[in-house]
This record gives C-alpha cells, structure tokens and sequence, in this order.
C-alpha cells in the first residue's frame, strides 16, 4: 500500500505529461488511496465577456474525463495507462466563469479489466454539485503501457524506492 | 440574447458559422472548425499540439474528444432551432471506441428528436473513416428558445 504523498506526486507528474493539462492549467488538490480532487482555475481564456457569465461548452468535460482518469491511478498499485470506456455527465446546474470549478473523483472499483469511477463536480461548496459523473476505464493488457512513460510517471529510479 | 440571434441569422445567410463557434472561448482554445456542405455540417478538430492527452501514442485527450463532441451537438442543435438561443446540456454520454490519434478529427451530430423543451442528439466522432467511429456520444439539451416558463 502506498501513501498518500506517493500517489499525488504520482497524480502530479501523470497531469504535467499531458499537454491538454497544461494548457487548461489543471492542477491537482489532493490525491489519496482511490481518490483525487483536480482543479480548472478561472482564466481570462475561457471568459466570454459578451455572451454571459456562465461557463461554457465543453471545459467541464474535459476536467470531468481527467479527474476520473486521474483516480484509477490512485487506486492501482503500480502504473498503468486506461483508456476510458464510457463515460456519462449529469449537469445539475450551470457553473459560472468567475469561481474555479473542482471535480472529487473516486475510483470505487477495481476488477482484472475495468475500473469504475464516480466523480461530483463543484465550485463553492461540495454540496452543492454542479455535474456528477461516472465513468469506465479499461485495464491495458500487461506489457502495453510504454515502459519509457511509466518510469516518467512513476518518477524514474525514486519509484522503485518508494 | 440578442447578439446571437443576430450571429445565427447571419450565419444562416452566409453559410459561414465559424464566428458562432468562436463565441465560445473553449471552442476556440480546442480550435474547432465548423464546415458546411449543403445542409449537412460537419464540425472539424484540427489536429494540435495542445490538445494531446497521451505523448507517448501521442494520442488526443480524452476529454478534448469528448469537448468537441459536445460543442457538435450543441451548435447543430443551436443552428436548428427555429428560434435560436443557447442549449443548455442536460446529460451527455460518450463511448470511446478507438484512441484518437494525433490527426485531424471530424463529429456530425444528429438530432433525433427536437421537443418543445429537450433535444435529443446522437454524435459522432471519427479521423480516417466515418466508419470507422473513434467514439460515439448522446447528449439531451434543454432548449431555451426565449420563451419564458
């Protein structure tokens, strides 16, 4: 079983290896056994000054499908890169431009092939959800994750000490 | 509410929806295209760097894929509406069929069904082939046609 601080530096380094994270500025609140919190921060990018003050059109998503893949990683002992299956939102109310929005996901299953997750989408309070969320992932078969990617992840000589 | 009537109308006019997409400010970062032929649109993701989720297939982020899908169904069912306003999403539902690979990536949605109230909309997202899916989505939309309830 590894910590807590092994699994967000795990969460860390997986979400600064992907481009998409970086431009959206996704960063990573909490990790734990099973479980991650990511944030999207307000930025001047994705305010539409002129049509209103809600955030549109996608971005949810998008840190929705990512704070779900992050979870898998923080209920597997040993990196491994899922691919997502199937994944469905239930948007309960419009998140606006002017608070960051966080995702708590949870990955609340863990079988040979597929993980389960759920995830609760928030801004200023996690009872007041903006979206839920579940989601599937497929386990790859062994050998298929790059070996290069996964010591990148793992963070190289210092994973196997950890 | 105003403005994108106007936007829309024109659009319809001109045949050119770009500047109703790139009113969406995450539609602009992703860098989606819009093209139109007769009256079918098709709605086009330009392969980007920035969009890449996995470096090392590399592939495009999930989320991205599912993001553009999203914008597809909402600006085919925006471009539909006798009178037009902003869907809101009510639930959206994606399958992921293939990894999509660093190239371009093309979504057509289709309405199947557009109520008073909700629009039903099935997705789909493919690169080299239309048949050859790399994923397929639903999305149902609560319509705000500027009526007040």
């Amino acid at each position: 079983m590894k910590d807590d601080a092994y699994y967000h530096a795990r969460c860390s380094r997986f979400l600064e290896a992907q481009p998409h994270m970086r431009t959206l500025g996704i960063g990573l609140i909490r990790a734990e056994r099973g479980k991650a919190t990511l944030v999207l921060p307000v930025q001047p990018q994705l305010i539409s000054a002129d049509l209103d003050t809600y955030l549109h059109g996608g971005v949810l998503t998008t840190l929705v499908d990512a704070a779900s893949s992050v979870s898998t990683l923080c209920a597997l002992d040993a990196f491994e890169l899922c691919p997502t299956l199937d994944l469905r939102i239930d948007h309960m109310r419009s998140p606006v431009q002017s608070q960051p929005l966080y995702v708590a996901a949870e990955c609340y299953r863990v079988t040979r092939s597929v993980l389960f997750t759920r995830a609760s989408v928030y801004q200023e309070s996690p009872d007041r959800p903006v979206a839920y969320a579940i989601a599937t992932f497929m386990r790859p078969e062994a050998g298929v994750t790059d070996s290069a990617f996964r010591a990148m992840i793992e963070g190289g000589t210092d994973a196997a000490t950890a | 509410m105003q403005q994108l009537l106007d936007l829309v109308k024109r659009a319809h006019a001109s045949g050119d929806y770009q500047p109703l997409v790139d009113l969406i400010p995450y539609a602009r970062i992703l860098g989606v295209q819009c093209d139109c032929y007769g009256e079918e649109i098709i709605f086009r993701l330009p392969a980007n760097p920035d969009n890449i989720g996995n470096p090392t297939i590399p592939a495009i982020h999930g989320g991205v894929i599912a993001s553009f899908m999203e914008l597809t169904a909402l600006f085919q069912l925006t471009l539909q509406l006798p009178q037009p306003g902003l869907a809101k999403i009510i639930d959206f539902s994606l399958d992921y069929m293939r990894a999509g690979l660093d190239r371009d990536t093309f979504a057509i949605c289709e309405i199947s069904r557009q109520g008073r109230r909700v629009g039903n909309c099935s997705v789909l997202a493919w690169q080299e082939r239309k048949s050859k899916p790399i994923a397929q989505a639903r999305a149902h939309f609560l319509l705000d046609t500027g009526v007040s309830t």
